[in-house]
């Protein structure tokens, strides 16, 4: 990946701060709201696949870790074993994965981030969230990621990408953008 | 051959970000980076502040204009009485579509008898809670207006919280109710002492240290205890006791407090200028 490719990655990811920061914390659904930054971390490991996808999910974490008050580094470690799942996931399948296929491993991944912030939060004890709440911070993030989920891989797929899209046209399934 | 060498490598790259992310917890964690990690986290608050306080007041409007339809008649004849009183405190906001909403709002700030002689400041919140694990908000003032943390935040009713952080322009306030909140406070008469735990976002408080002994009924008021190096100012209005379980033979009671203030509605807060004396 290129410097202009990662520059354009920092792009997007300064976007969903502000995206999450002025909008989404204010979308609150029973006491949860979505986290456009989980999106963001799978779709890395969507588009880029699980190696780069974890690197790039590390700096997404690093960023969401400056807005939050739980310890730090904790929601990178999170999103980067999300990023990493993620992208081993569709690297199962041939050629790019279509958006179906992406909508479900969102859903997965945006509940699988819930419960693993929680057990890792446990592990190191800091305080947890009661059962009901936990549940629907889970179905809020799965739910929301799913709507989250296509802008966010689009972004990726484009901050990622190395060449121009007229080369891409002739190149089949996802090679391109790994 | 390759196919091996590329999964060890992907491996070999998982397993160092997961590295450099303990690391960092521990870091973080165990003290040794915090006051650092704290200032880029207070500066990277103040980066996005103007952005946030553009996006709050344009969005503000939306969620008033649903609470305004339902009240409308009584805002209006309420409206036309506080105006006078307010003058030319927030003439720019009663520009607004929706300023009888905040206009009500402020002057609910205005009036906190329970304050007494502590110098106050009227913030803004401009964002919620920035994770779904900590019941937090952010408010438009910070240190360049003498926002300290640790001073306690109130709305209208009583108690929402203390500053938890504090930048230049914006400050984190941890609500009383969120998970690992606790602080000391009195109920009953002769008056007990407890200490008042948050359990999440929209759950009542949990009264810890309530011996069998101590009388108490669902319903009574409860306020800041404000001993001796007490983390808030003595009787600040904290909550009514909802419930009181006990279960014969116990040491201890279980006691649930319903937070005097709503939460959940909050467009506006105080700040009380009162430092814990050390």
């Amino acid at each position: 990946m290129t410097a202009v490719a990662w520059s354009r990655v920092a792009v997007v990811v300064m976007v969903t701060v502000v995206l999450q920061e002025a909008v989404l914390n204010g979308v609150v659904i029973g006491g949860a709201h979505p986290d456009a930054f989980v999106a963001l971390a799978v779709a890395a490991g969507l588009t880029s696949g699980p190696q780069r996808g974890a690197v790039i999910a590390f700096g997404i974490g690093l960023v969401a870790d400056l807005f939050v008050l739980t310890p730090f580094g904790l929601s990178a470690l999170v999103y980067v074993i999300v990023a990493f799942g993620a992208g081993a996931t569709a690297s199962l399948g041939s050629g790019r994965a279509p958006y179906g296929f992406s909508m479900v491993v969102a859903l997965a991944a945006g509940i699988a981030a819930t419960l693993l912030f929680e057990l890792i939060e446990t592990l190191i004890d800091q305080p947890q969230l009661p059962s009901a709440e936990l549940a629907a911070v889970a179905a809020v993030v799965g739910v929301a990621n799913l709507v989250l989920i296509v802008p966010a891989k689009a972004a990726l797929a484009r901050a990622v990408r190395s060449r121009p899209a007229r080369e891409l046209a002739g190149v089949s399934g996802g090679s391109a953008l790994r | 051959m390759s196919t091996t060498r590329r999964y060890t490598s992907q491996r070999l790259t998982f397993v160092i970000l997961v590295l450099l992310s303990v690391t960092a917890i521990t870091l973080d964690y165990k003290g040794e980076a915090s006051h650092t990690i704290s200032s880029i986290r207070s500066a990277a608050r103040d980066a996005i502040s103007p952005i946030q306080r553009v996006l709050a007041d344009a969005l503000h409007p939306l969620g008033d204009f649903f609470a305004g339809a339902v009240n409308y008649g009584a805002a209006v004849r309420e409206n036309q009485q506080l105006r006078g009183e307010l003058g030319a405190l927030r003439r720019e906001v009663l520009q607004n579509q929706n300023a009888e909403h905040e206009l009500q709002a402020i002057l609910n700030e205005q009036h906190l008898p329970y304050v007494q002689n502590i110098p106050t400041l009227l913030a803004e919140i401009i964002s919620g809670p920035s994770s779904n694990f900590q019941d937090t908000f952010e408010i438009d003032r910070g240190a360049s207006s003498g926002v300290g943390v640790g001073m306690p935040v109130v709305a209208g009713a009583g108690l929402v919280g203390t500053v938890v952080s504090s930048g230049t322009s914006t400050s984190v306030v941890e609500a009383i109710t969120n998970p690992g909140s606790s602080f000391g406070v009195t109920f009953g008469s002769p008056p007990s002492v407890a200490l008042a735990d948050g359990r999440g976002s929209g759950y009542p408080l949990s009264l810890a240290d309530v011996t069998s002994q101590m009388p108490v009924r669902v319903g009574e008021q409860v306020y800041s205890s404000g001993i001796a190096g007490a983390a808030l100012p003595a009787g600040l209005p904290v909550g009514t006791v909802s419930a009181v379980h006990y279960q014969g033979g116990s040491l201890t009671k279980t006691v649930l407090v319903k937070p005097v203030a709503d939460l959940s509605g909050l467009s506006y807060v105080t700040v009380l200028q009162w430092l814990q004396t050390p």
